[in-house]
């Protein structure tokens, strides 16, 4: 049986938070873990000092530079919590995107393409920024 | 401060952002930036960036709960943030075109009205049922809550909706041109120019707010303004609060969401004049 537009948002926009908050949780545990051993020390106060002098080197601005990050072995724990905070920026398109489907099982023409015009827009902004 | 007890700290306050974001409709943007800045000393493009990560934290966590007790109405929810992105759109291709203090005095103005009618409306607990609007009746802008205080189901229907889609778009346009969040005037023009209950239009704010802060998401992300080792303990305590909002905002009456809201509007009227006058920034 077709779910309801309501229930597919909802389901996706539940699980989305869940799995960007868990691969940040990873992230941020393998961050630890790796800082004990003393292969990459966490440095909160160097993390939040002013920007003025410049960006942080270990933020990842755009998706090929993650995905190179990604590809290394062991994975950089950054880029681990990075994926999660692309997750969750990702997940609002996504629950428009379950929208669309549930509007579409139900005939509903309008909303269809309120759905489709809203993640054209929202897709349009990210790709623009995050194509490197 | 240690590492640990920072990350505890700050998800703590989020997840103190997340309850009341859930429950006003708000992203937690407007207490998590005083907060990150003033009592953790992060400066304030990685506030802003964590900012953004709270508006969308919390539309995912209280949106679904919202959605699942009926609260929140997808379909007007799309409707009027049809409205806001294009406003946004438009207003972020304005920046340095249009005087943005002109725009800051005039919601300023605006923001002073509905905090007034915002308090001669204290008392009233459902909004009284005007004429069907041909517009509500042609995009089905109506639904049906259960509400567990006044026990019973609550069946409502959108008012004035050209009206309330004006003022959406207008606050796009203000989010786009002064790179703010909007969720205070989503609930506003609901509540006030659509006359619908409380709960719903903070609901559905809560499911709009995800989608225009996303718009703008990349921004953030494309400038490094978003700190994976802040966002963290943001997106983790803005998840459980609003998710406790969720339940919490059940057993809340109408009236009390409205006195809940009415101290930031007051706080959005007196910024956006002060700002509009250049007297703060």
């Amino acid at each position: 049986m077709a779910l309801r537009a309501e229930t597919l948002v909802a389901r996706l926009l539940f699980v989305g938070g869940v799995v960007s908050v868990a691969l940040m949780l990873v992230g941020l545990v393998s961050l630890q873990v790796h800082a004990v051993s003393g292969r990459h020390p966490v440095d909160v106060a160097r993390i939040i000092e002013n920007r003025q002098a410049g960006r942080a080197v270990d933020v990842f601005v755009s998706l090929p530079q993650l995905m190179r990050a990604l590809h290394r072995w062991p994975p950089d724990p950054t880029a681990i919590m990075t994926v999660g905070v692309v997750v969750l920026l990702l997940t609002p398109a996504l629950g428009l995107a379950a929208a669309l489907v549930g509007f579409v099982q139900e005939h509903d023409r309008p909303y269809a393409i309120i759905a489709a015009a809203l993640i054209a827009a929202l897709l349009f902004g990210f790709a623009l920024r995050l194509g490197g | 401060m240690s590492d640990v007890v920072f990350l505890a700290s700050v998800c703590v306050s989020a997840a103190g952002a997340g309850v009341l974001g859930a429950i006003l409709g708000l992203g937690g943007g407007i207490l998590l930036v005083p907060i990150l800045t003033v009592f953790f000393g992060v400066s304030l493009p990685y506030a802003m960036g964590a900012s953004i990560i709270s508006v969308i934290a919390t539309s995912c966590g209280a949106a679904a709960g919202h959605l699942r007790s009926g609260l929140a109405n997808v379909r007007l929810g799309l409707f009027l943030a049809l409205a806001t992105v294009s406003g946004a759109l438009i207003g972020a291709s304005l920046v340095g075109v249009l005087p943005a203090s002109v725009l800051e005095i005039l919601f300023g103005l605006a923001l002073s009205y509905s905090a007034f009618t915002t308090m001669r409306q204290l008392k009233l607990e459902l909004p009284v049922e005007g004429e069907a609007d041909p517009w509500a009746v042609r995009f089905g802008l109506s639904g049906t809550y259960y509400d567990r205080v006044l026990r019973r189901d609550v069946p409502y229907r959108a008012t004035r909706v050209k009206a309330g889609a004006v003022a959406m778009f207008s606050a796009g346009l203000l989010s786009g041109l002064l790179g703010i969040g909007s969720g205070a005037f989503k609930v506003l023009a609901m509540d006030y120019f659509m006359r619908l209950p409380m709960k719903v239009s903070t609901a559905t704010s809560n499911f709009m707010i995800g989608i225009t802060a996303a718009a703008s998401a990349g921004v953030y992300f494309g400038r490094g303004d978003i700190h994976p080792v802040i966002a963290t303990p943001v997106a983790v305590g803005v998840l459980l609060g609003s998710y406790a909002g969720t339940r919490l905002i059940t057993s809340l009456r109408n009236t009390t969401v409205r006195k809940l809201f009415l101290p930031v509007v007051l706080y959005l009227a007196l910024s956006m004049l002060l700002r509009g006058a250049g007297l703060w920034r």
